[in-house]
């Protein structure tokens, strides 16, 4: 190689990391704060609402509060949180391996696809019952609920992101020969890494209704039995304080998801499509 | 105006490194069922260190010429030898800069560079490490290393094609359009810098561009593909003296000469291809 350079002409554009203004922050805090106000007045100084159908938010804080002093609701929360975890652990490997292999192979994608998309779109909480009938009141059928609901948004946004892998980018590998398992793990899979974690986040959103529900129709424990429970006994403080919890949980993975992918695919800028860029 | 035909081997002379052989390609459109004949009988010679320059109106099968160097298609009868050998496949002999860059956006632009030599497996030993920093920064973009693509300009991104294609030392470089989506001052500025690093290393290139300018100034000679099939319709020889700075060489007779029978030509084959389009 020789020593003329070249010299660089153009400086980078500097692209700023958008945050959401303050003034937002703080009119979506005074939307929810007179949410709940008015909610407080309905139910405590108006009395437009018996409170043992709908308890004011004091009462919810508070059975809140007491909630997370019960050693009962921690086995409840670790029996769901554990079973959700495993579900979809399973449901990622599996939903990004065939969400792959569906989209990059053209034979698996008329074959198989088809029958991905049918599966997609049944109603599979309609299968729910016989998921506990077949294996149990215990963690296997919730599992088993969240692995079904979880892996078919991995493995539809997965195949999209495989198919629609600039081919360009194929080729500039291609013209080094690179085929096979070894184009699939430097070009496709990193090329479709941010179409995966978005179906994931769907699959983590859809994953927790799955087990809730499965909790809900047959089980041992786990937070869906808990808020079954306190329905029954027209807890309704505790039950609505249950409610914020698993909206709490829920929004806590999904931000999760969402660090994630900024964290790993941080060339993905969804703002991009808008401009075509 | 010196209009060379195709270039045969003279007896004694040394053999092309680049020999395109009665090259014919044609795909199958699955949607009609007919065979769309994309490049038709085209024979070429090129030799080592030559900078050839394919000119052509868009969709003339020039791109598809080039992809059947690089290896990248089949061709359908012909053949394509370089170096005395036929073509089968991608070679390291052979490196292909894009016109939409083709970088990997998850890479630095040292990594990116880096992709060049790790592809082939021509990662052993420390020696790389320095290769890849060369490489970066024959083509200017010291200090960007670790930027990522999204960071850079059009015309920094596409340094780092060229890093990346350079970087493995092939003997041919194969540039599709390489300036095609680059703004046009830019475009001007890395005309000259194209022209001196390839002065500098040596390379043989074939260089696909539809700017009469670019093909004149860049090239030793000039192939003209005609569409419908796309075959060579001439090859010129510039024959202009280099380095070619461009402000020079533009008001020189010879470019303007060679300005005004290519865009002749090419105007016809414009009109031609969009009385097809339109019909």
């Amino acid at each position: 190689m020789t020593t003329i350079s070249i010299e660089a002409v153009n400086a980078p554009p500097l692209r700023r990391h958008r945050r959401l203004p303050d003034k937002w922050a703080w009119l979506l805090m005074a939307v929810v704060a007179g949410i709940l106000l008015v909610w407080e007045a309905a139910v405590s100084w108006l009395h437009l609402v018996p409170e043992s159908f709908l308890p004011p938010p004091t009462a919810v804080a508070a059975a809140f509060v007491e909630l997370l002093g019960r050693p009962d609701f921690w086995q409840a929360f670790v029996f769901s949180l554990q079973n959700l975890a495993i579900g979809l652990v399973l449901a990622v490997i599996v939903g990004v391996i065939v969400g792959l292999a569906v989209g990059w192979s053209p034979v698996l994608r008329f074959t198989v696809a088809p029958f991905l998309w049918l599966l997609y779109s049944t109603p599979k909480v309609a299968l729910a019952p016989l998921f506990i009938l077949v294996l149990g009141l215990g963690n296997e059928s919730k599992i088993a609920l969240v692995f079904l609901l979880a892996v078919f948004p991995i493995i539809l946004n997965t195949m999209e992101g495989a198919v629609t892998v600039n081919a360009s980018l194929v080729n500039a590998a291609r013209v080094y020969n690179v085929n096979g398992v070894a184009l699939g793990w430097k070009v496709i899979f990193p090329a479709t890494l941010p179409y995966s974690l978005a179906g994931i986040q769907r699959g983590v959103a859809l994953g927790f209704t799955g087990e809730v529900l499965g909790e809900f129709l047959g089980g041992a424990g786990g937070l869906g039995h808990l808020l079954e429970f306190a329905a029954y006994q027209f807890e309704m403080a505790e039950a609505i304080a249950m409610v914020f919890v698993m909206v709490i949980v829920a929004n806590l993975l999904l931000a999760l998801i969402s660090a994630l992918r900024k964290r790993l695919a941080p060339w993905y800028d969804d703002r991009q499509v808008m401009y075509g860029a | 105006m010196t209009t060379t035909t195709i270039e045969r081997p003279e007896p004694g002379a040394s053999a092309p490194l680049i020999s395109v052989r009665n090259l014919t390609v044609s795909y199958n459109v699955a949607r009609t069922g007919k065979t769309l004949t994309a490049i038709e009988g085209v024979d070429l010679d090129v030799r080592e260190g030559e900078f050839v320059t394919v000119l052509g109106p868009s969709g003339c099968g020039k791109t598809t010429f080039m992809n059947v160097i690089a290896g990248l298609v089949k061709p359908t009868s012909g053949e394509v030898l370089v170096d005395g050998r036929p073509v089968t496949g991608p070679g390291p002999d052979r490196a292909v800069v894009f016109q939409d860059y083709a970088l990997l956006p998850w890479r630095t632009v040292f990594d990116n560079v880096k992709f060049g030599l790790e592809m082939q497996s021509r990662l052993k030993g420390d020696g790389w490490r320095d290769r890849v920093q060369e490489a970066v920064e024959l083509v200017g973009l010291k200090g960007f290393e670790s930027s990522y693509p999204r960071e850079l300009s059009g015309g920094m991104q596409q340094r780092v094609g060229l890093a990346r294609a350079i970087v493995a030392e092939p003997r041919i470089l194969l540039m599709d359009e390489p300036l095609g989506a680059v703004d046009a001052l830019t475009r001007e500025v890395m005309r000259d810098e194209i022209e001196k690093l390839i002065a500098a290393t040596g390379k043989t290139v074939l260089f696909i561009t539809h700017s009469i300018e670019e093909a004149i100034l860049l090239g030793d000679r000039i192939v003209v593909f005609k569409s419908h099939p796309g075959a060579i319709k001439e090859v010129i020889e510039t024959g202009l003296e280099r380095p070619r700075s461009e402000r020079s060489v533009q008001s020189e007779p010879r470019f303007l000469e060679l300005r005004d029978h290519l865009w002749e030509a090419l105007q016809h084959e414009a009109t031609a291809a969009a009385r097809v389009a339109g019909s």
